[in-house]
């Protein structure tokens, strides 16, 4: 709930001084704030997606049974998504492995976050994170899109994600891709700055029983228990749950927050392949969460349910269809406002090769939205209450190999949504691989943000207010916040056990998000009226010195210059709060005896606005494997200093100890 | 059967027959899907291809397939090739480190960095029926016969037919119909 505050105070500080209206002391506005602030309660939620061929599961036996015009129509990627070699992407990626999740100290999804440099997160309280890349962090960071399984999980009302709703057992996760940079044409609006794309793995790989139990001075506690099993030799499934409790974190002036939180989550996924050709998959997941306040308790909770069915049409095309309902529901204490919203999701995907060179991917989806919101107080308040909203999309890629050792692909997404009707997003990339160790890619994409609840249906307060006294009138007249990106990026691998990356951008964006008055009066609007430009560099890197140790690492700068267009008198600098610089060098190592030893530390550079000292995070992990069924581990997170600040609250140096059994 | 009665059994079936889901480090972890895929693809051309009788008698004399340099397939090779044989010659895995070391296989994979090793390699098995594969991109070019290729995410291969020809080894119309014939002009 603080993070609406800290939300409120970077995204529309002009209006700080209303609070103080209303109050003459500083102490007295930070309440009225605070109460504002509770505002949204955290959603969650989301959209659009591409679906999955899990063509990288089959067994041995499947394989050898295939006939050499199927093996040659195998598919050694998720449709577009999963690059067979990571030196072949033409873009921006960094990817987080099962191994770097089960070495790292990470104990839910914004931490394990940090293990990428293409990203800035950023810990706000106990429960609440901010997750950016290239730029723009803010409390309603909307740039990033983020799937979990092929299921979007950002919030319609903000655009933003909640993160303490997403809850997922770290171990069945099989990789998390983070792309910076646009991914707007293949998987949709929102995709302006980045895509996170979290995969848990086919439940095939997931049999037997898994139970943990965390203990620790932050982490209060953590157990999760999952079992896996077959109900026959192409049908396997596994059931898990999971409970997290957290402690307190600190104001930023030392005292205790009352911000302890705790969340419960289960669910299921089933995997069927009826036959070679087929692959479905069943999953469903549940959560609830609750938080104190210093009122009182918060609480939010969620289902979704998820089908996917892949087919191989022929040695060289496919099929995907995937459906999903997802609802979720917050309230936050002291709350203004209750939101609940429905998702239903469709989506078809076909991929067929033309000629000897051309790769198609092309496919479309529909998604409708029902968002119901709840104003218990008029002083601020999101209007209409309910709000139907239908999204319609289009995209086709053309993979054209021009040469042995180049690629360019081409492709646009169209998009239909009810705020602003058509919205293009074209992109082409080229790849040249001189050698199958390096390759130099390019790219020039443009991207959209639509316009999210927050930006058009925003009031404060809710009843009518004449034009001389001040008011916030939603944005009638908000269009979508535009990025023409351009990319260009190097990866080699000089030899088996180093590899490295660098990616470099230049972005021009448009009509950026402003809260302006309209002219001669106090009544503001959201409003287009910000433009700018962003560039950076992202290098990382992994360096296997041994079989038994290893490190990775990676260096990210950035910077930006934003601009009000004429007559917008909005602070640009709230729009994000970007460190320029940031570092991570982690190093997994084995040791005798089954003892393993794994530390990371991040550098994280100061924040201009608010000013926040830079501050350089520690954390270690010494696990001792035990009869081979039986993992102990002592993990230290944040070791540097007994507390430091991210961004508001002062977050603890903190322990904890786990115990993993697997049967 | 209620899917609970299942479940219980399932659950008995892991209890009693748990052994090892020991956590592998950097060890051993399945390839990736295309080392996969071409593991699967060599196992496959030992039924598409002839050894003249000379290096393949007809008894049951293994048909071992070599890998030469680092191994990209882990383990799997072996998982692939065990308890298979092919028109009786049971199939068998043999890896080297060093050119210096291969001898006695009838496919070897060369999975060396640069291409005057590669070269190096083609011209000590000069003569001995040995079906060379690799993925280095200049394979033909230095005289190998088969290089998987990667066409739009899918594992496919190219064959130069001259070289395999060359080496007294009769590689079958199917396979040739599916793969990409190179040939050499100045060759």
């Amino acid at each position: 709930m603080s993070n609406i505050y800290f939300a409120m105070l970077l995204k529309v500080p002009d209006f700080y001084w209303l609070f103080r209206l209303s109050s003459s002391n500083r102490s007295q506005s930070l309440v009225v704030a605070l109460m504002i602030a509770a505002f949204f309660p955290t959603f969650f939620f989301n959209t659009a997606a591409v679906a999955q061929t899990k063509t990288d599961r089959l067994s041995t036996e499947e394989l050898k049974k295939m006939s050499l015009e199927e093996l040659m129509g195998l598919e050694v990627t998720t449709v577009s998504r999963r690059p067979e070699k990571l030196t072949d992407v033409a873009s921006a990626i960094q990817v987080i492995t099962e191994e770097d999740i089960r070495r790292s100290a990470a104990t839910n999804l914004p931490e394990l976050l940090r293990l990428v440099t293409n990203l800035q997160v950023t810990q706000l309280n106990s429960s609440a994170h901010i997750i950016s890349s290239r730029g723009f962090n803010a409390a309603f960071s909307n740039k990033l899109l983020v799937m979990i399984d092929g299921r979007t999980v950002y919030s319609p009302l903000f655009a933003g994600v909640f993160w303490d709703a997403q809850q997922v057992i770290l171990e069945d996760i099989e990789q998390i891709e983070v792309v910076s940079g646009p991914g707007g044409t293949l998987w949709g609006a929102n995709a302006v700055n980045g895509v996170i794309n979290i995969i848990t793995k086919n439940s095939k790989e997931t049999q037997g029983l898994l139970a943990s139990l965390s203990v620790g001075s932050y982490l209060r506690n953590s157990g999760t228990l999952r079992y896996g099993g077959k109900i026959s030799p192409n049908l396997s499934y596994r059931i898990y749950a999971q409970h997290n409790t957290r402690d307190h974190t600190f104001l930023p002036d030392g005292m205790e927050a009352s911000d302890k939180w705790r969340i419960s989550n289960g669910g299921f996924r089933m995997d069927w392949t009826p036959s070679p050709k087929n692959d479905i998959t069943l999953q469903g997941n549940s959560y609830r969460g609750k938080q104190e306040t210093p009122q009182n308790p918060s609480f939010w909770d969620g289902q979704n349910i998820l089908g996917r069915w892949t087919h191989a049409l022929s040695q060289n095309s496919g099929l995907m269809i995937q459906a999903y309902f997802d609802r979720t529901w917050r309230r936050d204490i002291p709350s203004t406002i209750d939101n609940e919203l429905f998702t239903y999701d469709l989506e078809i995907q076909h991929n067929f090769a033309l000629g000897k060179s051309h790769r198609i991917l092309w496919g479309g989806g529909y998604r409708s939205l029902d968002d119901h919101t709840f104003n218990s107080t008029e002083f601020i308040g999101i209007l209409p209450n309910k709000r139907h909203m239908n999204l319609l999309s289009i995209f086709v890629q053309d993979e054209i190999m021009v040469h042995p050792e180049m690629v360019v692909t081409l492709g646009t997404k169209i998009q239909h949504n009810d705020f602003t009707g058509i919205e293009i997003q074209p992109s082409s990339r080229l790849t040249w691989s001189p050698e199958s160790t390096q390759t130099i890619w390019t790219a020039i994409s443009r991207a959209v943000r639509t316009p999210s609840r927050i930006d058009v249906d925003y009031y404060l307060p809710t009843y009518p207010v004449p034009s001389n006294a001040p008011s916030v009138q939603g944005g009638p007249n908000f269009v979508s916040e535009k990025v023409m990106a351009y990319e260009l990026g190097y990866r080699i691998q000089p030899d088996d056990n180093i590899t490295l990356a660098l990616a470099t951008f230049f972005n021009s964006y448009d009509d950026l998000y402003s809260v302006d008055p309209l002219p001669g009066t106090l009544t503001y609007q959201i409003q287009n009226g910000v433009e700018g430009q962003s560039w950076g560099l992202e290098a990382s890197g992994t360096w296997q010195l041994s079989q038994d140790w290893r490190m990775k690492g990676g260096y990210t700068y950035f910077d930006k210059d934003l601009q009000n267009k004429p007559e917008s008198v909005y602070d640009v600098l709230a729009l994000g709060n970007d460190a320029k610089h940031q570092g991570l060098l982690t190093s997994n190592m084995n040791l005798w005896g089954n003892l393993q030893l794994d530390l990371s530390m991040r550098y994280f550079g100061e924040l201009p606005q608010p000013l926040i000292q830079e501050y350089v995070g520690f954390d270690a992990r010494i696990a001792w494997i035990l009869e081979e069924s039986v993992e102990l581990s002592v993990v230290g997170q944040n070791l540097g200093r007994k507390k430091h600040i991210e961004i508001l609250n002062q977050i603890p140096r903190s322990l904890y100890a786990k115990v993993t059994c697997r049967f | 059967m209620s899917i609970l009665k299942v479940l219980a059994n399932q659950l008995i079936l892991v209890l009693l027959f748990t052994n090892n889901l020991a956590v592998p480090l950097y060890a051993q972890r399945q390839p990736h899907l295309n080392y996969q895929i071409k593991a699967v693809y060599l196992y496959n051309f030992t039924q598409f291809v002839e050894w003249p009788e000379t290096v393949l008698p007809a008894d049951n004399a293994p048909l071992v397939i070599g890998v030469v340099g680092e191994d990209p397939f882990g383990g799997y090779l072996d998982e692939v090739v065990q308890g298979e044989e092919i028109n009786g010659h049971p199939l068998s895995i043999r890896r080297f480190s060093q050119t210096e070391e291969i001898q006695g296989c009838h496919i070897l994979f060369i999975n060396l960095p640069d291409a005057a090793k590669i070269e190096n390699t083609l011209d000590r098995i000069k003569g001995q029926s040995v079906l060379t594969v690799s993925d280095h991109h200049e394979f033909l070019e230095k005289g190998g016969m088969i290089k998987f290729i990667s066409v739009a995410n899918k594992i496919q291969f190219q064959i130069n037919p001259d070289a395999s020809n060359s080496a007294e080894l009769k590689i079958s119309s199917k396979l040739l119909r599916l793969a990409e014939i190179v040939t050499l002009s100045n060759h």
